[in-house]
């Protein structure tokens, strides 16, 4: 059994620019992980995912470090740092994206490390708050009204 | 679902040694914190310790055998753990597909 990594591919029929641009700029960020997102897509840049804002929640303010960023091509950061630190190599959980062109499409890589240096309660947690919060019935909708919207700009 | 137990449950199956344990008590049947030490590069002590943490999340149950007590796997408690497990790479799935969604809308956009 190994439970350190996470690894996925997906291809997606949009140009690596256009995927950089969704899993890096916080309007689109947004409409597919957190509530909201403040994030400069720089080494180094520091960011914030925001779950539970304007609801009856506090919100829960996620912390993370982008480690690299080259349009089309490559985004990492690091998150899940504990509470009051910045998340670095030995206390975070690294995400990667690779944009792999293929065809008119793009191969996205995902991986997410770190599990093991961080522990698996930062997983568990996360997880367990996207059940209970961004679940199905709270996404669905969402983003259906969200591709309307882009459907309907000129 | 008990955030507290599933974490000491996550916990448990964190450590690469609790982990190679249960690797080793899943392929022998079952085992002792003697013949466990025998197999691995820690002492009888640190192995007891570890069989003490797997015990209280459920992980494995020890039953007495002479001076020692051997321990055995609980398989539902694993299936349930390792099934926390793959949910966290479930949540990455279901980004990715509103990802795909998102690039995929934007481009037909352009294109057009």
């Amino acid at each position: 059994m190994e439970f350190g990594t996470i690894e996925r591919e997906i291809h997606v029929e949009a140009t690596p620019e256009v995927v950089f641009e969704v899993i890096t700029k916080p309007e689109h960020l947004r409409e597919w992980w957190p509530d909201d997102a403040t994030l400069e897509a720089v080494p180094g840049g520091a960011g914030e995912l925001i779950w539970g804002e304007g609801g009856t929640q506090h919100p829960m303010v996620v912390p993370i470090t982008v480690v690299d960023a080259v349009p089309g091509k490559l985004f990492s950061f690091r998150w899940v740092a504990p509470e009051g630190e910045v998340p670095g190599p030995a206390n975070s959980l690294l995400v990667t994206f690779e944009l792999v062109p293929q065809g008119a499409g793009t191969v996205v890589r995902l991986t997410e490390s770190g599990f093991r240096e961080r522990g698996w309660e930062a997983a568990v947690l996360e997880a367990a708050y996207n059940e209970h919060v961004t679940g199905w019935d709270l996404f669905v909708p969402r983003l259906g009204v969200y591709i309307a919207r882009l459907v309907s700009t000129p | 679902m008990s955030v507290a137990v599933d974490d000491d449950l996550w916990s448990a199956i964190g450590d690469p040694t609790r982990r190679r344990m249960l690797d080793l008590l899943l392929a022998g049947g079952a085992g002792t914190a003697t013949t466990l030490s025998e197999q691995l590069p820690i002492t009888r002590q640190a192995v007891a310790k570890h069989l003490g943490v797997l015990d209280r999340v459920g992980l494995v149950h020890g039953t007495p055998a002479g001076r020692e007590r051997r321990y055995e796997v609980d398989e539902a408690q694993l299936a349930r753990a390792v099934a926390q497990l793959s949910s966290v790479g479930a949540t990455w799935d279901a980004r990715l597909q509103r990802i795909k969604r998102i690039a995929e809308t934007i481009q037909r956009q352009r294109d057009a």
